[in-house]
């Protein structure tokens, strides 16, 4: 009796692995790296489940990418490891030039069914300022935030301004009025505009610089074409904010949340974070969104500002069937426009798509999420960041020898501005 | 050939791990660091560029590895004596306890075990603008001071965060000194009516001459390779006040992409590092020798 359990017990256990290993088999498996942003998260997990549910031949991993020190960097070092995923998400165009001049990225246009894909999301146009220069797609963009300023209106209503100024010389005088009323409160706060890391220009520079030269490329090629008279009124109005005492540059924490600044850069992807933690900031109510503002002597008929764009890359370290496999769950992603609406509600930000207006799923997001008709409003006027591989350092020179001191008071604008010039010429030299 | 005897094999299996260890994360990628010296390699492109010495003229001349250099030596003159005094302290004080010596000594110790990046989420929470101490300091001196904006008050934020995370740890070290020094020299000083001070001068601190050398090359050392603290608080700023080794090496190979000129500098950083702990090393026998150790 004993050995026939026994025998029965190891027979099953057998056949079990007999079965696991038949499994492992049939299905290849991949890993999708998803931003390290948990809504991000849970949308493509609940999403790879429901794939890995529908067949039994591909089997899709979601992880978070991690953030410390970056995300560049975390891609980086894997790659050098040869431990790439089989496709990860939040690249942007500049850091997808530096993968695609290493050759480290599949080009998405050579897949099957690319162009079908393309034709279902309407994104035709849109595919061509994501196109390389080789005329190859390496970024299938999921994404793009046209990133607007967020403003207390609640605060400024008891300053008896009812609307957001649109000047710099309005902000000024809101400055002047906040002071005289709040003397311990800022226009704004923000540490990181003493600060050399190169991404935070995207949110204080490049908004601005922007409005200011109409979208005037900074970079082109190996040659800096940016509007010098922009960059230096740009830094001309940091400078001024902070010899007034409105900007704040010191560590503060939750400073607009918490009525200590009035005025500060504003991404879609704070607002699921807002609902759960600051459910009193209400728009319309206690704050704005609204476009960046413009120096006094320009008269565009509407400010530009950043796109902060990001899409999704398949790694060529991949063997061809990991490739493969991954381009099948991604396109299965992106077809079915149910998955694009559920990216809206989950993360706060508006699909890469270009029929947003006419697609019948969307027809209530904006009722839902009335947040977000400010950032579709502007995505025609938002330009995206540099694609050049020498993003970084341009950019950390941008704030070292322009900006900062410029902000501290070390230099003049023009001095600032032509320094940074010079060494971002250097850069681009090299 | 000489055939092994036992008492070699045991040796050789004994210290293999370590030699296996030391060639995978040593070894192998000090002779890879070497090669990538002479490159413009950006760390994942196929390709990469033989350029000579270029890397190293770009980074003798670079402001940043300057930066690097002397913030190194401005946390040393607060961390050092600052780390000695504490760890030294809390083991005297540990040393003096008549019972749960060990308990106690462990809990000096938990800071060691703390992640950096904790700590400093904790400290930047602690010193921001708004923290709820900002009354207190605006209560005792009038304003906030601007911690992390002012450089001399960012190195020593810097300096006494490392000081309370390694404390703990050297006063373990000095903690065994303690208790290898023979009673009899205490009590023969009592004899002569010396008081603590002068024990603890012309006793403790000479006796405890192999502690302190330990430690001193241990936190010399430590001083070359900072980064969680900086890269968390400041960035390196203001204007490189706190821009040490580490976050240089690291911006360069993970922000620039430029992995040759980033091995460039952590040869240099490993030459300096090298000097400077023989000097340490040098003036620290002499010391001894003065005190009567060989």
């Amino acid at each position: 009796m004993r050995k026939g359990l026994a025998l029965l017990v190891v027979l099953g256990l057998m056949l079990s692995l007999v079965g696991v290993a038949t499994i492992a088999q049939a299905s290849v498996k991949v890993t999708y790296w998803t931003a390290p942003n948990p809504t991000q998260e849970i949308f493509w997990r609940q999403l790879a489940d429901k794939f890995n549910a529908s067949q039994d031949k591909i089997h899709v991993y979601v992880t978070a990418m991690v953030e410390t020190p970056t995300s560049e960097a975390t891609i980086t070092n894997a790659i050098a490891g040869g431990k790439a995923p089989a496709a990860s998400g939040n690249i942007f165009p500049g850091f997808g030039a530096t993968l695609v001049n290493s050759e480290a990225l599949v080009p998405l246009d050579t897949l099957p069914g690319w162009d079908e894909l393309i034709q279902k999301r309407a994104m035709q146009d849109i595919i061509k300022s994501w196109t390389f220069s080789d005329g190859h797609v390496y970024i299938f963009p999921i994404y793009a935030n046209a990133m607007l300023f967020g403003w207390r209106i609640d605060i400024l209503r008891e300053l008896g301004f009812n609307e957001p100024p649109t000047t710099y010389s309005g902000m000024m005088k809101v400055g002047e009025a906040l002071k005289a009323k709040y003397p311990n409160k800022f226009l704004t706060a923000r540490e990181a505009l003493i600060n050399p890391t190169w991404w935070q220009r995207w949110f204080d520079f490049f908004m601005l610089y922007n409005a200011a030269s109409d979208g005037q490329p900074f970079v082109t090629g190996n040659s800096v074409t940016a509007d010098d008279a922009a960059v230096i009124k740009v830094f001309r109005f940091y400078g001024d904010l902070k010899a007034n005492d409105y900007l704040l540059t010191r560590k503060a924490t939750n400073p607009f949340e918490t009525g200590l600044a009035v005025w500060r850069d504003l991404g879609p992807w704070s607002f699921p974070g807002w609902k759960e933690n600051w459910p009193e900031l209400k728009l319309g109510e206690t704050f704005v969104t609204a476009p960046p503002p413009l120096p006094d002597d320009v008269s565009y008929a509407h400010a530009k500002t950043f796109a902060d764009a990001k899409g999704l890359v398949i790694y060529a370290q991949r063997s061809p069937e990991e490739q493969a496999a991954i381009w099948e769950f991604i396109k299965w992603v992106f077809t079915d426009p149910i998955n694009d609406r559920a990216w809206a509600d989950a993360t706060g930000m508006l699909p890469m798509r270009g029929d947003l207006s006419t697609n019948q799923t969307f027809d209530n997001v904006f009722e839902e999420h009335p947040e977000l008709t400010g950032y579709a409003d502007e995505m025609a006027y938002a330009v995206p960041a540099m694609a050049n591989d020498k993003f970084a350092d341009i950019q950390t020179a941008l704030g070292e020898k322009g900006l900062i001191p410029v902000i501290l008071g070390k230099k003049t604008p023009e001095q600032g501005w032509a320094d940074a010039k010079a060494a971002i010429e250097a850069i681009l030299a090299r | 050939m000489k055939k092994l005897g036992w008492e070699e094999v045991r040796g050789w299996s004994l210290t293999s791990p370590y030699l296996i260890f030391t060639a995978i994360f040593f070894i192998v990628p000090l002779i890879w660091g070497v090669i990538l010296l002479f490159t413009n390699w950006n760390l994942i492109s196929p390709h990469r560029d033989f350029v000579g010495l270029a890397n190293f003229i770009e980074a003798l001349k670079s402001p940043k590895v300057h930066a690097a250099f002397f913030t190194t030596y401005k946390v040393m003159a607060i961390f050092i004596p600052t780390v000695l005094i504490t760890s030294l302290g809390i083991a005297l004080l540990v040393n003096s306890l008549p019972r749960l010596k060990g308990l106690i000594s462990v809990g000096f110790f938990v800071p060691y075990l703390v992640s950096g990046v904790a700590v400093s989420l904790v400290i930047n929470g602690m010193l921001s603008y708004n923290s709820p101490l900002s009354p207190v300091f605006r209560q005792l001196f009038g304003y906030v001071p601007d911690w992390f904006g002012n450089p001399v008050l960012a190195v020593l934020v810097i300096s006494f965060m490392i000081t309370w995370k390694l404390s703990g740890y050297y006063a373990l070290v000095f903690l065994s000194g303690l208790s290898s020094i023979p009673k009899e020299l205490y009590e023969a000083a009592d004899i002569d009516g010396a008081g603590w001070w002068t024990k603890l001068f012309k006793i403790t601190i000479p006796m405890l001459y192999p502690s302190l050398y330990t430690v001193m090359i241990l936190a010399i050392g430590l001083v070359f390779g900072i980064f969680t603290e900086p890269y968390m608080l400041t960035g390196g700023g203001p204007d490189l006040a706190t821009h040490t080794w580490y976050l240089e090496i690291y911006y360069q190979a993970f922000s620039s992409m430029r992995a040759g000129y980033a091995s460039t500098i952590a040869l240099i950083n490993a030459t300096v590092t090298f000097i400077s702990i023989i000097i340490v090393r040098k003036i620290m026998e002499r010391w001894g020798k003065a005190h009567g150790w060989t």
